[in-house]
């Protein structure tokens, strides 16, 4: 009989702003809902969803277990919080508004945070609350010029309609394990 | 210290709420423990922060924040000791 496949396990952190959407990009990938009502994240919240993706290797589906940490998204004590949440995390959303053009600068700061402590892992940009009007200074292609110059993947999302969210989740995933079992 | 302009400026007063509604709300007594911490209060945040373990000894990145108290207390046996029981708590 054979042994099944072990479950991967892969931790995840959501980086950026208070109210971009971090909580409400979780809630819609792992549970598929969404609330409008503004709920401020205190302390750390740590949801899991398995999901299946495509072996980089080519030798049929993994089972991966991600764990996603969720954050105060409090500039001024993301220093001292930074080694609580980024120990041992593989990958970041890095999390914009699309009606606020400051949350997009502000992620290089979050961005470099996280590196001091995990290292130059695999950073993927949202740019969220793409159902609403966008903040009439912030071009898409200076959007694209951010993430580009940073060498991150990208993609606008909206927690509300779920565009984007999933197929987000997925890349990043996909993204880790690519580096993972890079030579 | 300079509040940044991005930053919620209620969280003092959400943490306020949260705990006078639920005094045991593990969340808002890990941010009343960084909030403390911030402000040069290391003891009091270490307090809370214990406080915090005891009712979950498996609070989601409460161990690695205790070892930082404790760096910056400059305990470092104390620090060596959270970091080590990080490895085991975290999820």
């Amino acid at each position: 009989m054979s042994t099944p496949a072990p479950i991967l396990r892969m931790k995840i952190c959501m980086a950026g702003e208070a109210s971009v959407g971090k909580t409400s990009l979780i809630r819609r990938y792992v549970l598929d809902e969404y609330d409008d009502r503004y709920v401020a994240t205190l302390g750390t919240k740590v949801t899991k969803k398995i999901l299946s993706v495509p072996d980089p290797k080519g030798s049929g589906p993994l089972a991966v277990s991600v764990i996603l940490w969720d954050i105060m998204g409090t500039s001024t004590l993301r220093e001292l919080l930074k080694e609580a949440y980024y120990h041992g995390a593989e990958g970041i959303f890095a999390v914009a508004d699309h009606t606020r053009k400051d949350t997009l600068a502000a992620l290089d700061a979050w961005s470099r945070s996280i590196r001091s402590v995990a290292g130059d892992i695999p950073t993927f940009g949202l740019v969220n609350k793409h159902d609403l009007p966008a903040d009439p200074t912030f071009a898409d292609a200076e959007v694209d010029a951010f993430f580009d110059k940073r060498g991150w993947l990208w993609s606008y999302t909206s927690a509300k309609t779920g565009d984007g969210v999933e197929d987000s989740f997925r890349r990043l995933v996909e993204q880790v394990l690519a580096g993972r079992r890079a030579p | 210290m300079a509040m940044s302009a991005l930053e919620r400026p209620d969280m003092a007063l959400l943490v306020r709420q949260r705990l006078t509604e639920n005094a045991g709300d593990l969340d808002a007594l890990f941010a009343l423990a960084a909030i403390q911490a911030r402000s040069g209060r290391l003891s009091e945040g270490l307090t809370i922060l214990d406080h915090v373990l005891r009712l979950d000894p498996r609070y989601p990145g409460a161990w690695r924040f205790k070892a930082t108290l404790h760096r910056m207390n400059g305990q470092t046996d104390a620090e060596r000791s959270a970091r080590e029981r990080a490895e085991d708590a975290e999820p």
